[in-house]
């Protein structure tokens, strides 16, 4: 086959070109839902970790976020997704769903490392100020610390993101249709693997791009206050 | 207004070894006094005034703020806060909030005043110290010493009853500090309950009732100005004075 009538089998022949359309539009809802999980999950587990009881010492709450993490942390996504489908959601057969929980879940712990880091290295003495004049804990939190963190947790949180995206490739395990699928689908029907997979590789290296971009517009923004 | 009954604090060291920091102290402040606290580094003066707030939580002893006993588990230590201002050496200014801001964050927040109540006052305070021009930049724009005095102003809108000073002109360059004095010995002619832990001897001399020398944990001498700085008792004092007047 010359290089045209390769492109035409991957991509025109019986519009397959709305396989990966269709591909990518599940891969990147099971990314979505799983990063919205993942930093609402994580930003609790984060702060659970900081939380500790009057006489400075870690909390019960404490231990079960870092229990948490450490079991994420320790096992391999394909099993958790794997667990999640065949164990724990048995009876469900929305696979996106199992798949944005079970990845949410797995992100969540990643999250949780990157907020604790990012509300660490904002000066304590923020929340020294905040407590000398009344406020509580709760409150000096949400109006100085976090907003301050959320420069030191951009960077990081990003490349969670985009490492969240590229692993829902895995999904295939589980049957679901992402754009690495349906890649793999039309290498098995064409026996050409050289344009179906690269690409698939250029559409997830474009999506990328195109989030660093936002995330860079993102980062900028949250500098003002540096430099006025 | 403030009694401290038999304070001590104990801090962990890493090899689990107890460092003393505090050994006991006795003190009891008054209403409109201003007391300030020398001594040598590594003697307790910082310690001793984050007890005061209860930013840092003594081992044992009790504080009473206006026959309130604020080390007892069950007082609402956000309330007794409210009404004790405090400044820090590195001013600690909230980054995120223009001055403006920094300023009504707590009264608004707290409910003790509204926006534009907690904005009047937030900006009278400020021509007091000069700086009504600075409400709408961000801290990072100001110099040290614009910082500490709107520092001193935050402290201020809350109203506080007491107002703590943890060396505030430490961290300043030479050319700042006079500025910062200046409000503080502003504050001090209105009335203003003062504890001042500073390095400034003039400021002591000039604005104490009482001048306290802390050293090893404890309150080794207390006098008043004139004759704390001109007849020393302990020989601590006299070496101490002998190296930075």
């Amino acid at each position: 086959m010359t290089i045209g009538e390769k492109f035409t089998a991957a991509f025109i022949t019986e519009d397959r070109w709305q396989l990966y359309l269709k591909g990518l539009g599940i891969t990147v809802e099971i990314a979505l839902f799983a990063a919205i999980i993942g930093l609402v999950l994580g930003t609790v587990l984060a702060l659970m970790k900081l939380s500790t009881t009057r006489n400075g010492k870690p909390s019960l709450v404490n231990y079960i976020a870092t229990a948490y993490v450490d079991i994420i942390r320790g096992t391999p996504s394909v099993l958790q997704l794997l667990i999640m489908w065949f164990i724990v959601l048995k009876s469900s057969n929305n696979g996106v769903l199992v798949a944005s929980l079970s990845f949410g879940l797995n992100s969540a712990a990643y999250v949780s490392e990157i907020v604790r880091g990012g509300i660490l290295a904002v000066d304590n003495g923020q929340m020294e100020a905040g407590r000398s004049l009344g406020l509580t804990k709760a409150m000096t939190m949400r109006y100085i610390v976090l907003p301050q963190a959320m420069k030191n947790i951009i960077p990081p949180m990003g490349n969670e993101f985009i490492t969240l995206l590229k692993e829902t490739a895995i999904v295939g395990y589980v049957s679901l249709n992402d754009l690495t699928r349906a890649a793999n689908l039309i290498q098995s029907r064409t026996y050409e693997a050289f344009m179906p997979l690269i690409g698939a590789a250029v559409i997830y290296f474009a999506v990328i791009k195109v989030l660093t971009l936002l995330l860079g517009v993102m980062e900028r923004r949250l500098r003002r206050s540096d430099n006025r | 207004m403030i009694t401290v009954k038999n304070i001590v604090k104990d801090f962990k060291n890493m090899d689990g070894s107890v460092n003393h920091v505090l050994r006991g102290i006795d003190y009891t402040i008054e209403q409109g006094q201003k007391i300030v606290i020398v001594g040598p580094s590594g003697g307790g003066k910082s310690t001793f005034l984050r007890c005061l707030n209860l930013l840092e939580t003594p081992t044992s002893g009790d504080i009473i703020f206006d026959g309130e006993n604020i080390t007892d588990p069950k007082t609402d230590i956000n309330k007794v806060r409210q009404r004790m201002g405090m400044v820090f050496q590195n001013f600690n200014l909230f980054n995120n909030l223009t001055v403006l801001q920094n300023l009504i964050l707590a009264p608004v927040k707290l409910k003790i005043m509204n926006e534009s109540e907690a904005k009047e006052k937030a900006m009278s305070l400020l021509k007091r110290v000069n700086l009504e021009d600075k409400a709408n930049v961000y801290p990072s724009s100001l110099s040290g010493g614009q910082k500490q005095r709107i520092a001193i102003v935050r402290s201020l809108c809350m109203n506080p009853e007491v107002m703590l000073f943890d060396e505030p002109t430490s961290a300043l360059d030479p050319e700042m500090v006079g500025e910062v004095l200046d409000v503080m010995k502003k504050l001090a002619d209105d009335g203003m309950t003062m504890v001042v832990v500073t390095h400034e001897m003039g400021f002591a001399r000039e604005v104490g009732t009482k001048v306290l020398f802390m050293a090893d944990g404890i309150i080794m001498e207390e006098n008043t100005p004139d004759k704390f700085f001109t007849e020393p008792k302990t020989q601590r004092l006299k070496d101490f004075l002998s190296k930075v007047l």
